[in-house]
């Protein structure tokens, strides 16, 4: 969500440790005044406040504040009702690949956008589309079933032959997961109608 | 698993329903935790509200409202 608004890749690594990463000074001071309001009961030390209060307005400094008690919220209620992770519809996902694989420019480009939309709608935490006439090594037995049960593997076949596939890994059990073998298969199959 | 079994769009009234397709149309999804607090219907309509004006445009770049929402939820160790 926040890299569809124009965050870009470094600032959300770098949301891993706020400190020290080279945020600008006014981003810094709201995210450090999220981590004091975040870590205990929200007691802010005066110099947190103040650094903050350097860069907004009061309306602002409010409006922060909202965001980051907003999400304490959410995520407090998540976690105590074990809620789970959102996945992307299958219906629109299938629909978003086929819009990537009709409008993108080049096979490389086309495999690119597919392999994005995967990771961002399903939550894989690493997506790999190939082309080439075998399987991955990793990836041989049944749906790469020696990389545990986070990893699932469909082959792209044209015309009856291996030409590329499809390689995820997930925190969730998807190696046994029949919805998630037929969704990335149908996935499979656009992308083998464009290399036909 | 959830502990709270999650609504889907047949399981809730009219209103709740519209708030669900808008979600559908504009990300893909329905959020699980909307779809949790949908068994109280007059909370979840006040709750999407109360998130779209935090979230949406103000005084503060919709972006970092953004950044902060992940920064939030990294300590809190939930997956947003």
């Amino acid at each position: 969500m926040a890299k569809q608004l124009g965050v870009g890749d470094e600032a959300v690594s770098g949301l891993k440790d706020p400190a020290r990463h080279p945020f600008p000074p006014d981003q810094k001071a709201a995210l450090l005044f999220a981590d004091a309001m975040t870590n205990g009961p929200g007691q802010v030390p005066d110099p947190v406040y103040t650094e903050l209060r350097a860069h907004f307005s009061e309306a602002q400094v409010v409006e922060i504040a909202t965001v980051v008690g907003l999400f304490n919220y959410f995520n407090r209620f998540n976690n105590a009702l074990h809620v789970e992770v959102t996945l992307m519809d299958p219906g629109v996902l299938l629909r978003r690949v086929e819009e990537a694989a009709a409008t993108a420019a080049t096979p490389s480009e086309r495999f690119d956008r597919v392999a994005g939309i995967l990771k961002e709608g399903r939550r894989y935490l690493r997506v790999d589309v190939g082309r080439g006439t075998h399987l991955p090594a990793e990836a041989s037995g049944a749906g790469g079933a020696g990389r545990g049960a986070g990893a699932l593997t469909v082959p792209i076949a044209v015309k009856g032959k291996v030409a590329g596939w499809i390689s995820v890994e997930s925190e969730r059990a998807i190696a046994a997961d029949d919805e998630e073998r037929s969704l990335l298969s149908r996935v499979a199959e656009i992308l083998a109608a464009g290399m036909a | 698993m959830g502990r709270i079994r999650r609504l889907g769009r047949d399981e809730v009234g009219a209103d709740i329903r519209a708030l669900f397709e808008t979600f559908l149309r504009e990300r893909g999804n329905i959020p699980n935790m909307f779809r949790t607090v949908a068994h109280r219907p007059e909370i979840l309509s006040s709750m999407l509200a109360h998130f779209r004006a935090i979230m949406g445009p103000g005084t503060v770049p919709v972006a970092l409202k953004e950044m902060l929402a992940v920064r939030v939820s990294r300590i809190n160790s939930c997956d947003y």
